[in-house]
């Protein structure tokens, strides 16, 4: 579709609405309103940022450096005669026209948009393995969040495990603020990393940064253990020890080798998942991945999705990082601009050309990452019998099993038959990892699985938020939607 | 890790019958992990305990009861002063309550 398209109605008073305000969300709302266009970012947290540029909880102990989540920040806030945040404001339902339900601190409301940009985020991948419901197992990001963003050490000893640079990332960042990283331990081996140089040199600047973070591991003197993988958490109430054994290259354990590592947190993750959620609920088509999640939002060159006026931008519409997402954000924030008319459609491609060569520039590095980081058969056999898959309906993989051996080899149909993904996370933390088990049990396509269905309310609302409270400029919450409480969520 | 924040200006509130001191700002459950409780709520249909796990209000694991609200997420939410924070029993069960 091209930016310049009749539909919907062009006018310079279109209610435009970003939802995330992340990198993605917040380079889309500083991009309309330097053209000259009113916008209002919804987003859930109480600050800007998101989750990587999260603004601290509390003071940092340390002299902040300047940023780049800083820098966006400044720059919505200097066009705040135009950018409207609602922060603390979660987008609970899509309905037709682009019409959003919000739930915010003053209630429910209904907020309409000519255009809508989805920039959701992605949250991080852990299948299922023995012993990852126990406290004290989380992921790398939750454990930045405590040492970055509130100040907190998530332990004593930390081991961080799963794949890809962020697990240094985290590891650095705890280890700068005085606590003890007694190791990384990631499914690559060196040599897999080796064969993807020639795509990873494509970004020098890129290269050299993970390069950094790699020597500044080794100064720390952190222990990296590649070709390894994490096969069991153990504890009496928390997390006491970690189970690690060496791994191949599909990533299947050699539970014969396998080794015990003394630690009371473990940060575990596969990469990221794309939040659907939102594109789901506005009817956008969706195409598989091989990458963690397995699906995302199909697009066209200015980030429209297939359903007319709804855009989508960031890790949500794919997972690139931080850099790309800004700078999607940016070209999504051109489509958006001229498709409502404010600029020419020249002027658009113009503007879009030297971000289009950076983001191809930076694809390249991108594709040497997603080949190391695309998900292999060992992290669907890590889970035993009585491992709980659905940690909100606590469902073993037994009882997937059965299902799957009397016929239920879709989402949907293991939905109906066990409650998996039934429960308040709506199946964000299950169902991808579910899937994918299904996928490398040769049951079925991603298509034929299918990707997880998300239903309104995207988050738990009560029935009072929805029903009662009015805000100024709202309407009345639909009754439909009243009745449509997340635990009378059907499979559907 | 070391606090520099002044005893004066810490905020108390309440957890499992415990009185908690923590930064002003912070969540609950960072509160409550900095003081080693790390047993947020124990399921209903295996009693196992569950804790802090995706820290951005995904995983809906560290659900707490606070004030007498059920179902609240305890990495979303701040701590304020006097804040009754009970571990949760039984998730399902309440799952009709709100979640802010």
């Amino acid at each position: 579709m091209s930016p310049d398209s009749p539909e919907p109605t062009p006018s310079d008073a279109s209610r435009l609405v970003v939802i995330g305000a992340g990198p993605a969300g917040m380079a889309t709302a500083i991009t309309l309103a330097e053209r000259g266009l009113s916008v209002t970012v919804v987003d859930q947290n109480p600050r800007p940022g998101g989750q990587i540029y999260r603004y601290p909880a509390v003071p940092s102990t340390k002299p902040r450096q300047p940023d780049r989540g800083g820098a966006l920040r400044e720059h919505l806030a200097e066009h705040s005669d135009r950018i409207t945040v609602l922060s603390d404001h979660n987008v609970v339902g899509i309905y037709p026209e682009r019409r959003l339900g919000l739930c915010g601190p003053e209630g429910f409301r209904i907020l309409a948009a000519d255009r809508l940009v989805l920039a959701p985020g992605a949250y991080e991948y852990v299948p299922p393995f023995p012993g990852w419901t126990l406290p004290g197992v989380m992921t790398p990001g939750a454990a930045q969040q405590l040492v970055k963003s509130q100040g907190v050490a998530p332990g004593r000893r930390v081991l961080l495990a799963g794949t890809g640079p962020f697990l240094l990332v985290v590891a650095l960042a705890l280890h700068e603020m005085g606590v003890q990283v007694v190791g990384i331990v990631d499914t690559l081996r060196r040599r897999d990393a080796f064969w993807k140089l020639p795509s990873l040199l494509a970004d020098g600047k890129l290269l050299k940064q993970g390069l950094d973070y790699v020597a500044g591991v080794r100064k720390a003197g952190i222990p990296l253990m590649t070709g390894h993988i994490v096969t069991r958490a153990e504890g009496r109430g928390r997390l006491e020890q970690v189970v690690m054994a060496p791994c191949d290259a599909d990533w299947v354990a050699d539970h014969d080798r396998s080794r015990p590592i003394v630690a009371d947190a473990l940060c575990v993750g596969y990469g990221f998942v794309p939040r659907l959620g939102l594109a789901q609920l506005a009817g956008c088509e969706l195409t598989p991945t091989n990458l963690p999640g397995g699906w995302i939002p199909v697009t066209d060159a200015w980030g429209q999705t297939s359903v007319p006026g709804v855009f989508t931008a960031g890790d949500g519409a794919g997972v690139a990082g931080a850099i790309v997402a800004e700078l999607a954000g940016q070209l999504v924030g051109l489509g958006v601009a001229s498709s409502c008319g404010a600029i020419e459609a020249s002027e658009a491609e113009r503007s879009a050309e030297p971000i289009r060569e950076r983001l191809h520039q930076l694809s390249r590095f991108r594709r040497g990452l997603d080949e190391l980081g695309s998900l292999r058969k060992g992290l669907s056999q890590l889970a035993d019998e009585s491992t709980v898959v659905c940690r909100c309906e606590e469902i073993r993989r037994a009882e997937v099993d059965e299902a799957i051996s009397s016929g239920s080899t879709t989402l949907r149909s293991l939905k109906v038959a066990t409650r998996l993904g039934m429960g308040p996370c709506q199946g964000r933390m299950c169902q991808p990892a579910c899937a994918r088990r299904l996928y490398d049990l040769g049951l079925g396509s991603l298509e034929e699985i299918g990707p997880p269905a998300f239903r309104p309310p995207l988050v738990p609302v009560t029935v009072g938020q929805l029903a009662g409270m009015d805000a100024p400029g709202g309407e009345p919450a639909d009754a439909e939607l009243v009745e449509d409480g997340w635990e009378a969520d059907s499979a559907s | 890790m070391s606090t520099t924040t002044p005893r004066s200006e810490m905020v108390q509130f309440e957890f499992d019958g415990q009185q908690v001191l923590c930064r002003p700002g912070q969540s609950v459950a960072a509160a409550l992990w900095a003081v080693r409780e790390t047993v947020l709520r124990t399921t209903a249909e295996h009693q196992a305990p569950r804790g802090y796990f995706c820290g951005m209000g995904v995983c809906f694991d560290c659900l707490v009861t606070i004030d007498g609200r059920p179902n609240c997420q305890a990495c979303l939410v701040p701590v304020a002063p006097g804040m009754v924070v009970t571990p949760q029993g039984a998730a399902r069960a309440e799952s009709g309550g709100g979640v802010s």
